[in-house]
């Protein structure tokens, strides 16, 4: 797997040469700072409530987790591929499944360090004073961290999917939204929560795959095997639709 | 080196390549000649195994390129049209990612960086940002990102398009330097281009071969360069006139043939016998209408073939 680790160092160093990841990240991070002060005061200073809120708990973390991947995998395969960039990489001697893993890769380490910003407000309050619960916003952060690996890997398909990177951005906005909904899509179609159909959606839950381990502190292989599981099938049908673009086109 | 066997490549119902065959030797240097849509493009996809052929087979080195595609990349320099670099990178990142790309180590990648880069002539631009160098220099560094891994064989797809006449005759001479190493296929809608870096021609229409050969065997077996002697047949005996002609211009293949009230010659000839055929008629009296030498050249040969005039055409040698 030599193939995976050069792709992934230059897709990381190519990121971060490119305006816009920073504005994503600077973006990110004070949306993030902004709200863990409002939350501090209007809370009155409940530490762990408020990081808590940041990796899973608020609004913003759902949001940034349905915007952010889609933004940085849209380059990845369809602007490449309308560049060329592509096709030099299919020629190397490296796999497909190599490049598209490094491209992954390096996607789910830029969400990582975006992330890494909460625990580091953590470290700033315990600074000045306040102890954080640090199993939890460890077990919060690697939560995000996989979050990050579920749907930037559905935005590896909607780049592979796609011929112009805006076309991939909005494609992977309509399936993370899809895949975060689909449990509550599930429920209305089958009659309730209890009906079989609302039953399997709700093993299709993110938010309570999240919300029953990481988001308490608490680490259950399980759920950790969902995120990479759906994660690794959803890589398998980016790989395939590489090999299918060559065949189409 | 390169096997080529009945490949067909169709986009949709659209035959880009139809039914194509072709050997290259190790060290061979072929140019793919054709104009815009000819077929050169997907034909060299098709080599680097990137576009699989609707039908046929290609081996390279005894690899099939589909089949055992990663031995096949790992000797292969493919510089794509339009030279997809990162440009966001500077020019020695670009070839440290390809070094490591092929497994290179690090001090090896190195040495054989400055190497290529002093081979293209741009040895003082390793940190230049890729994004700021001129296309003809941008070209260079595609060319040098395709040699780093001295690679067995180099595919070069337009290596010469957009650029202005100078830095065309700087790349011309890399590639004749570099064909003494390796076997090269380049492809080209230019012909003298093609004609000045390569042995050997493959002249592409509408996904066809219509030709295959060095310049010299396209040349004769497209009838060569000829003298036309057009003369007033009037007490003229047809045996005598090339029985003299034979005789005045000997290594040559000559014929004559009755049309109307003139005896036509056609004189077949690698040199121009115009003075001696002249001189000829001078001294037997001769009333001659017409001395026209006509020079074979590829640039008639190829624009009657690409152009599609000789429809069902097809010169081999």
């Amino acid at each position: 797997m030599r193939g995976v680790s050069v792709i992934f160092r230059r897709e990381l160093a190519g990121l971060f040469l490119t305006p816009l990841a920073w504005v994503l990240l600077l973006f990110a991070v004070g949306l993030n700072g902004f709200l863990l002060i409002a939350l501090l005061r209007s809370s009155g200073g409940d530490v762990d409530g408020s990081l808590n809120f940041l990796l899973g708990q608020g609004g913003t973390y759902w949001m940034l987790m349905v915007v952010m991947p889609p933004l940085l995998t849209m380059r990845s395969i369809s602007e490449e591929a309308k560049s060329g960039q592509l096709e030099f990489l299919c020629t190397a001697p490296v796999t497909d499944t190599a490049v598209v893993l490094g491209k992954h890769l390096a996607v789910c380490a830029f969400l990582a360090v975006m992330w890494a910003s909460v625990p580091l407000f953590g470290g700033a309050l315990e600074i000045l004073g306040v102890s954080p619960d640090w199993g939890q916003l460890g077990m919060g952060f690697l939560g995000a961290v996989v979050t990050g690996t579920l749907f930037a890997a559905l935005g590896m398909v909607a780049s592979a999917l796609s011929s112009t990177p805006l076309l991939a951005a909005f494609l992977g906005f309509i399936f993370n939204l899809g895949l975060l909904l689909l449990p509550f899509g599930a429920r209305s179609i089958g009659g309730g929560i209890g009906s079989l159909v609302g039953q399997v959606g709700e093993r299709m839950n993110v938010l309570v795959h999240l919300q029953t381990s990481f988001m308490r502190g608490a680490f259950d292989t399980a759920d950790l095997v969902f995120f990479l599981a759906w994660t690794g099938l959803f890589l398998f049908a980016a790989v395939r639709l590489v090999e299918a673009r060559r065949w189409w086109s | 080196m390169i096997s080529v066997e009945h490949i067909t490549r169709r986009y949709g119902s659209f035959e880009a390549v139809s039914d194509l065959s072709f050997e290259v030797e190790r060290g061979e240097v072929v140019g793919f000649l054709g104009l815009n849509g000819a077929g050169k493009t997907t034909t060299m996809r098709m080599l680097t195994g990137y576009l699989p052929p609707t039908s046929g087979s290609i081996q390279i080195a005894g690899f099939d390129v589909l089949k055992q595609s990663l031995e096949v990349r790992r000797r292969l320099g493919y510089l794509a049209e339009g030279v997809p670099l990162y440009k966001e990178h500077r020019v020695i990142e670009m070839l440290t990612f390809q070094g490591r790309l092929f497994g290179m180590g690090r001090k090896q990648i190195q040495n054989r960086a400055h190497e290529v880069l002093e081979r293209v002539g741009l040895d003082g631009r390793a940190r230049s940002l890729i994004g700021s160098l001129s296309k003809g220099m941008r070209q260079r560094v595609g060319i040098a990102v395709a040699l780093l891994p001295a690679p067995e064989v180099l595919i070069l797809d337009e290596p010469t398009s957009g650029l202005d006449p100078v830095q065309r005759m700087g790349v011309r001479e890399l590639i004749i330097e570099l064909a003494a190493e390796r076997t090269v296929m380049i492809s080209s809608h230019i012909l003298p281009e093609i004609e000045a870096v390569c042995g050997r021609l493959i002249i592409l229409h509408k996904g066809r071969k219509v030709a295959d050969g060095t310049k010299e065997g396209l040349l004769l077996a497209d009838g060569g360069s000829q003298l036309l002697v057009r003369l007033d047949a009037r007490k003229m005996d047809l045996d005598t006139v090339r029985k003299l002609l034979v005789r005045r211009v000997p290594r040559a293949e000559t014929s004559v043939e009755k049309h109307g009230g003139e005896l036509v010659a056609t004189i077949k000839s690698t040199e121009d016998p115009s003075e001696l055929v002249g001189m000829l008629a001078a001294e037997r009296g001769w009333i001659l209408h017409q001395l026209a030498w006509r020079e074979a050249s590829l640039e008639a040969l190829f624009g009657r073939l690409a152009t599609g005039v000789a429809e069902g055409e097809k010169v081999t040698a």
